[in-house]
């Protein structure tokens, strides 16, 4: 839809209660987004600032 | 209440993309009762978008905002400046929202990032299920308080059809044959007599079969 992997979200649904499990997933995703590297859009992100930055100096 | 759902991501794409300011303006009665046009959608619509356009390394200030009800004027005094200063507008709000936004804004493209879907109830959490069609002519007085016109799926007023099976209507085993829902309400209320009473012919007239409809109070 906007050329987000899928699997960079994730969807749980937890209870106030439940605050080992919440900073399992919390570290079990950590790792799992540092694996798979920035995402396109902040890759993106960094292009467009590049070419504003390049478009300063040139002005 | 009026149900709507979000169009695919893409048709609201095609629609927008070529602007160079956007406001995502959503409406926080009906719509976002079924999550699909309240403000808080609105918020999450333009940040898709903003996404998208990032990606596809395109420039459009995208701003979010929203009010309670875009059918109703003295709404628009908060989003005035919102409104005013827009290129153009992905209103969030049913038909009747989109069509109010473009009246009003006459030289300001509206967009519509919802597909109207039909007039109903909240039945549980996420389920919405068609109870009325405004025919303008209600007969749930007779019909132990089960619309015909809207839950039927012929339409027929004087039922059931031959369809019925089972308490199910023959287009889904999914689905309640409202005729069927009709019989075990005038039961239980007693009122198996009015079943009997032949339906007249409707005046459809009164449906969109007289084209677009309104209603004056006359002291107002």
């Amino acid at each position: 839809m906007i050329g987000v992997n899928p699997e960079r979200v994730e969807f749980y649904n937890l209870s106030a209660a439940q605050g080992p499990r919440w900073a399992e997933i919390c570290t079990e995703f950590t790792e799992k987004i540092i694996t798979m590297g920035p995402s396109p859009i902040w890759f993106a992100l960094q292009k467009k600032k590049q070419s504003a930055e390049t478009e300063k100096q040139f002005a | 209440m009026i149900i709507g759902e979000q169009k695919p991501f893409d048709e609201i794409w095609e629609m927008v993309k070529d602007h160079k300011q956007l406001l995502v303006f959503g409406c926080n009665t009906c719509v976002a009762v079924c999550h699909q046009g309240g403000n808080k959608e609105a918020e999450i619509l333009a940040s898709l978008l903003r996404m998208r356009a990032t990606q596809e390394e395109i420039d459009i200030d995208i701003i979010n905002g929203g009010i309670e009800r875009q059918c109703e004027h003295p709404f628009f005094e908060s989003a005035k400046d919102l409104l005013d200063k827009s290129e153009a507008v992905l209103s969030l709000a049913c038909g009747i929202g989109v069509q109010f936004v473009a009246e009003k804004y006459m030289n300001t493209p509206v967009y519509p990032a919802l597909n109207t879907t039909f007039l109903g109830d909240v039945k549980a959490d996420g389920l919405y299920t068609e109870k009325c069609q405004a025919c303008g002519d209600c007969v749930l007085g007779v019909t132990g308080g089960v619309c015909p016109v809207s839950r039927c799926c012929k339409r027929i007023f004087n039922g059931p059809c031959g369809g019925s099976s089972n308490g199910k209507c023959e287009i889904s085993k999914d689905l309640d044959c409202a005729w069927q829902l009709v019989v075990d309400r005038l039961e239980a209320l007693g009122k198996m007599d009015d079943y009997e009473k032949l339906a007249p012919v409707k005046d459809w007239s009164k449906d969109r079969a007289g084209g677009p409809r309104s209603f004056k109070l006359e002291d107002f």
